[in-house]
């Protein structure tokens, strides 16, 4: 009676569920995605053109711009690839320092995620009550740099200044909340019938996907691979942090959610010991003025909240800015799991997948 | 099994208790002065009621005087050089009696500052800094231009009230 024919439709690029400007072309059957294209580059800016022109000093500040919830990472894989590149040693105090503020920033975007994630498949509380705590996260960066976004918080060799008087007691406050409220997500989330219905079997990729497409982070460990970079290749002072890898089995939308609960709760810990274990000495090492590269190239990569976060760097001789810079952006990469997570399933998956994968758009395009 | 606990709905009850804990405590604690310590507002009502902002907050750049009134800046012009927006100008100059030199013109382009502090950082002499002034929003493009003099849109002035800026009220 009725004739069935294919249709395609566009999700965004201005719709609030992609988180930015993602635009993804679904071809449908009904309600069941047939084909689904992700199509970027509405926030292109060439950072990494612009960084090529700038010095190796002033070129973190764009990394701000790139994953713009979780900046102290991006500035985190900056700073300590350049180090690398010039072969130069932080101090042990601004290590730990730069750990603790990482984490802080895992936690950070990690709230956002889920804040968003849960606001998309219709809990509005977990919402507000997730940004309630991120707040407190973004008034000790603002303690510590002066800036709540785009924070700009190391330095070449170190930090620019200590923390703050009153910012170890200011985290110590937070550090004792926290646990209490991650309780109160699960309590509104895990157990929750709406939120198992739109999430358990949701969106899954396997272990195999992952790997062959180069998903990292919470997607890849979701899916049962322990691979953390923090463990495989410890920067800053993460070697001589205790903490676990959370990894599921299940390789679905629920297990994300629980995966990235169990990292806040690592991340939770780290923060402690560095609170507990902060050494005394300083926070800058000594420095050139003016750093020039030899001709070399270094790839250097941290483990962002999102995955894999790399940076490399080609120097030139007597160069004062990289030759070439190429960043390995997480959303990016992970984002090509999309059509993998969605086709073959209903329309309404896809927001939900978007949303597990967690990506940012600042950091897709550069 | 499974029927029941379709009809008595566990999960949703929990989630039900924890958003009533917090609504009967911001509903009876609204009205007394002391509110526990982590019910305290998180939202602020900002026009009305300053906003708090930390020591290190980072505003826009302003250039500082010493005791005497005289310009700090000497010019070394670092933080021209060092700005990664490339939007400041500063125009070398001498006067009389003063032994350094002194700028002529310091100009600062605020539309596209992104508030870095490396200017502050790489200056030497103590003599700009960010201060914690946060609204800079205006109607005109040419109110983004400070300089060292103007119609109150000069590096010196405490901030660049816009016209309809609730700072001016
Ligand atoms: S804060 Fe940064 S962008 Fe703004 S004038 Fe100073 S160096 Fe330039
Ligand atoms: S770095 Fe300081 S002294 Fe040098 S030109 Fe800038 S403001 Fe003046």
């Amino acid at each position: 009676m009725f004739k069935s024919e294919e249709m395609e439709i566009n999700l965004g690029p201005q719709h609030p569920s992609t988180h930015g400007v993602l635009r993804v072309k679904l071809r449908l059957d009904g309600e069941t995605v047939v084909k689904c294209t992700p199509v970027i580059g509405y926030l292109h800016r060439g950072l990494e053109k612009i960084c090529e022109n700038k010095t190796y000093f002033q070129g973190q500040v764009w990394t701000d711009r790139m994953d713009y919830v979780a900046a102290i990472s991006n500035n985190l894989g900056w700073v300590e690839g350049v180090e690398k590149l010039f072969g130069i040693e932080t101090p042990r105090r601004a290590r730990y320092i730069r750990t603790m503020l990482t984490e802080m920033n895992r936690i950070a975007s990690h709230l956002l995620w889920l804040a968003t994630h849960a606001l998309d498949i219709g809990a509005m509380t977990v919402f507000l009550y997730a940004f309630r705590e991120r707040e407190l996260l973004l008034d000790l960066f603002e303690a510590f740099c002066g800036a709540r976004l785009t924070t700009t918080a190391f330095r070449i060799g170190g930090l620019r200044e200590d923390l703050p008087p009153g910012f170890v007691k200011q985290a110590r406050a937070f550090q004792a909340i926290f646990p209490e409220r991650l309780e109160e997500y699960e309590t509104l989330l895990s157990e929750n019938r709406i939120w198992k219905k739109r999430t358990v079997g949701v969106a899954r990729i396997n272990a195999e996907d992952c790997i062959a497409l180069g998903v990292t982070g919470p997607v890849l460990r979701a899916a049962g691979v322990p691979y953390d970079i923090r463990k495989a290749f410890p920067s800053a002072a993460y070697a001589e942090m205790d903490f676990e890898i959370p990894t599921r089995p299940e390789a679905d939308t629920y297990a994300r959610y629980l995966v990235r609960l169990a990292e806040m709760r690592q991340s939770h810990r780290i923060i402690q010991q560095c609170l507990d274990g902060l050494p005394e000495g300083p926070v800058m090492a000594k420095i050139p003025k003016i750093l020039k590269s030899e001709v070399n190239e270094v790839y250097h990569a941290i483990e962002a909240p999102k995955g894999e976060l790399g940076y490399y760097f080609v120097g030139e001789k007597g160069g004062v800015n990289p030759y070439r810079m190429h960043v390995r952006a997480p959303s990016f990469v992970n984002l090509q799991a999309l059509p993998k997570m969605i086709e073959g399933r209903l329309l309404a998956d896809v927001i939900a997948a978007i949303g597990t994968l967690d990506v940012v758009l600042g950091e897709i395009d550069r | 099994m499974r029927l029941l606990k379709t009809l008595i709905p566990g999960d949703i009850a929990a989630g039900l208790a924890l958003t009533g804990k917090y609504f009967g405590k911001v509903f009876f604690s609204a009205n007394r002065k002391k509110v526990r310590a982590h019910l305290k507002h998180f939202t602020q009502e900002y026009p009305e009621i300053p906003v708090r902002l930390a020591p290190r907050f980072r505003g826009r750049l302003t250039l500082l005087k010493d005791e005497q009134g005289e310009i700090k800046c000497v010019c070394c012009l670092a933080c021209e050089k060092i700005c990664p927006t490339q939007v400041i100008t500063i125009e070398k100059g001498k006067m009389e009696g003063r032994k350094m030199p002194y700028p002529v013109r310091y100009d600062f382009e605020m539309e596209r500052c992104i508030f870095c502090e490396f200017c502050v950082e790489s200056c030497g002499f103590d003599s700009i800094i960010l201060n914690h002034q946060f609204e800079l929003a205006a109607y005109n493009r040419e109110d983004f231009s400070l300089g060292m003099e103007g119609l109150g849109q000069n590096m010196f002035a405490p901030s660049p009230v816009g016209k309809y800026s609730v700072a001016e009220d």
